[in-house]
């Protein structure tokens, strides 16, 4: 006779009748009792912590989301950590400065807006580039757009070299060519490809087997899921590089920071249609194990 | 030959050879405005795209009343009168002031409250996908009963719309030859009734040809006259705007819209914080409307005209995109953009002129790229856009007949 039998056995003034369908009410009971904590418990749940690897805190942002607004919004987002590269390199270091815990530097070479197309050209990046890494910490080189042979231009090769040197990622936003020049000069160039080079998932799954050391963020794209649905393309990609995706929302304009927190909602929906554990990867692990350990190292 | 024939002679020589210049400057002149008019068959095939004006329509299969006039005469009294409004003071004539092109002059609209958008104008509006500058409604009539209860416009309710119409015979007596049976403020149908009554009298609000169309059709059928008393700067405008502007790649067709959304660099904060997401919040607020296409006040059984809103998906490049508005009646529905914060057609063309590329994404709007014109190019692409309006002042619209059933014994 179990516990709850004997209770009834006890309690009951027809104690001869009563054990069979107290206990069987006993067990309803339980059971109703356990379901429930257990819808509480999923409805208590955390949402799940993301690490955005792609934000932009320009200077446009800073004058119009100062960085303690700027770090309250990430922290409302729910975010764990935020790769920043701003134009210029001060707005990075604000808010840095405000939430070491929670911002991931990479030092983008652009002084103001509008050098995405003219940095690959311009030799003076690179004494500033030097100048920057001299005096801040940093996980990467990046964000910055490169496409095609232009990344066998001398200010592109020095920066590739400047990587190299610092032991830093590279944030490239470019073409697969682009990719594959830049691997040439530096076979070991860890490299960010923003936007998965906005190639299709076939494309970015080959690109990744043929580069171990290649690794894709998927900012300001749509096409991996739509309804908190995994596109089928997209989910083979994932589950067989479950290490090699980050996530990240591109606040290419100022007001695209109060886009932050529905971008964030929008990723753990899709990503709740991913087995757990790949979805936690992409989501936020992978961020941290190759971004924010990083800092850790570098304290 | 005497001092006074050689003076004559020499006049005459100076007369001829003034009248000689002239007259060369003047055949330069028409040789340099029909070189302007000989246009390419590629030209040609687009210039004719933008026509013809004005459209053929039909009723629309969503508003069983579309086309009634009963429902014309209804939504027209409906559309002037203010007793809609919470404090009886706001009509949606408050805003579409019909002598502006249903706009109201103002930078953002002011119904109880100041609103955050620019009243867009209602001419040509049945023709339109859709509604709003963020596209939150899929349908004209849905669109006409979001500012009656809106609380920063009108904030009216069921109860104070059945206590207007049955304020006044004439309008219900339309309300019940048009949906046959009396308002009721319990009825779940009032409110949407309401807004198929000033959906179908806006149906009927049709800007006249303009300029450019009477030239576009004087092209077409090869009619030099028609064709030579287009301005020769709004031709050079219009070369621009199809070539080397690509405007028409957006202002599409003849409504000089192709109908969607786009960001072209324009902020979309609202002071003093926060920001209009734009068709982003447009399509979440779309899809959760019980009165979207999808719902049960669509008239369309057939639900062909839901299709679009059935494949609507947010993405991120809809937030902080606005509607490609018409060209038509820009004249009159000055300032411009979502937020009014453009306020000439010259400072339009400058917008464009002097893009700021970094607003746009490397891999969104990509057809978009500074034009850099010259003063003159910009003058004539704002010479070309006026020529969109009409060239004189619109008369009031007509008031709707009074249907036989409703007239004063």
């Amino acid at each position: 006779m179990n516990f709850l039998t004997r209770i009834a056995a006890a309690c009951h003034w027809r104690a001869w009748a009563a054990p069979r369908w107290l206990f069987r009410l006993a067990i309803l009971l339980a059971l109703t009792a356990a379901m429930s904590a257990v819808n509480t418990a999923s409805a208590a749940e955390p949402r799940m912590p993301i690490f955005d690897a792609h934000v932009h805190y320009s200077q446009d942002a800073w004058e119009s989301t100062p960085p303690k607004a700027a770090i309250a919004i990430l922290r409302k987002a729910g975010l764990k950590r935020a790769m920043v590269s701003s134009s210029s390199d001060d707005g990075t270091q604000k808010l840095y400065a405000e939430a070491p815990d929670l911002v991931v530097p990479s030092l983008r070479p652009y002084r103001t807006r509008g050098e995405n197309s003219t940095w690959v050209r311009d030799e003076t990046v690179i004494p500033h580039l030097e100048e920057r890494l001299k005096k801040y910490r940093y996980v990467a080189i990046g964000e910055f757009h490169v496409y095609g042979s232009d990344a066998d231009l001398p200010v592109v090769r020095r920066t590739v070299q400047l990587a190299k040197q610092h032991k830093l990622w590279l944030h490239l936003h470019g073409d697969s060519d682009a990719i594959e020049r830049v691997l040439m000069q530096d076979p070991t160039a860890r490299i960010l490809w923003a936007h998965a080079g906005f190639d299709r998932p076939d494309a970015v799954r080959a690109m990744l087997r043929k580069h171990r050391m290649l690794h894709a963020d998927l900012a300001y794209r749509n096409d991996h899921a739509s309804g908190g649905k995994v596109d089928p393309a997209w989910r083979e990609a994932f589950i067989e590089f479950p290490d090699r995706f980050l996530v990240g929302t591109d606040t290419f304009t100022p007001e695209r920071w109060h886009y932050i927190a529905a971008h964030a909602d929008w990723s753990r929906a899709w990503l709740a249609d991913l087995p757990r554990d790949i979805a936690e990867r992409i989501g936020w692990r992978n961020g941290e194990t190759l971004f924010a350990a990083m800092m850790a190292t570098k304290q | 030959m005497t001092c006074g024939s050689i003076d004559r002679l020499l006049y005459r020589l100076a007369f001829a050879a003034a009248f000689a210049a002239a007259w060369l400057a003047l055949t330069a002149a028409v040789c340099a405005a029909d070189e302007a008019r000989d246009f390419s068959a590629a030209e040609l095939a687009r210039i004719a795209a933008h026509g013809p004006w004005p459209l053929a329509s039909a009723p629309d299969p969503g508003n069983r009343v579309s086309g009634n006039a009963a429902a014309i005469r209804l939504g027209h009294d409906l559309f002037f009168d203010p007793r809609l409004s919470a404090d009886r003071r706001v009509a949606c004539a408050s805003c579409h002031d019909p002598v502006q092109g249903f706009q109201d002059g103002r930078a953002t609209a002011r119904g109880l409250l100041t609103g955050t958008r620019n009243t867009p104008g209602l001419l040509d509006v049945r023709h339109r996908r859709w509604f709003g500058w963020d596209g939150g409604h899929d349908s004209l009539w849905s669109a006409s009963l979001r500012p009656i209860l809106d609380p920063r416009e009108m904030g009216g309710n069921a109860a104070r719309v059945a206590r207007t119409l049955r304020g006044k015979a004439g309008l219900d007596c339309h309300y019940r030859q048009a949906f046959g049976k009396p308002p009721h403020a319990n009825d779940p149908d009032l409110l949407v009734n309401v807004a198929k009554a000033l959906a179908a009298w806006q149906e009927t609000l049709v800007s006249p040809p303009t300029p450019f169309d009477r030239f576009r059709d004087a092209l077409q059928r090869g009619e030099a006259q028609g064709v030579a008393a287009y301005p020769t700067a709004a031709v050079r405008g219009l070369r621009l705007f199809l070539g080397r502007g690509q405007c028409a790649t957006c202002h599409a067709g003849p409504l000089f819209s192709n109908g969607e959304f786009g960001d072209i660099g324009v902020p979309f904060f609202i002071r003093p914080s926060g920001v209009d997401p734009g068709r982003q919040g447009g399509i979440k607020r779309l899809l959760a409307s019980p009165w979207n296409l999808l719902g049960s006040y669509n008239d369309d059984a057939t639900r062909d005209n839901a299709t679009q809103t059935r494949f609507l998906r947010t993405e991120h490049r809809n937030f902080g995109e606005f509607k490609v508005p018409t060209l038509r009646n820009l004249k009159l529905t000055g300032p411009y953009m979502h937020n009014g914060s453009v306020a000439t057609l010259r400072e339009v063309v400058r917008h464009y002129s002097e893009l700021d590329e970094d607003r746009l994404h490397t891999d969104g709007e990509r057809i978009l790229r500074p034009l850099r014109l010259t003063d003159a190019e910009s003058a004539d692409l704002v010479t070309f856009l006026e020529s969109l309006s009409p060239a004189s002042p619109l008369p009031p619209p007509a008031v709707p007949s009074v249907v036989a059933a409703c007239r004063a014994p």
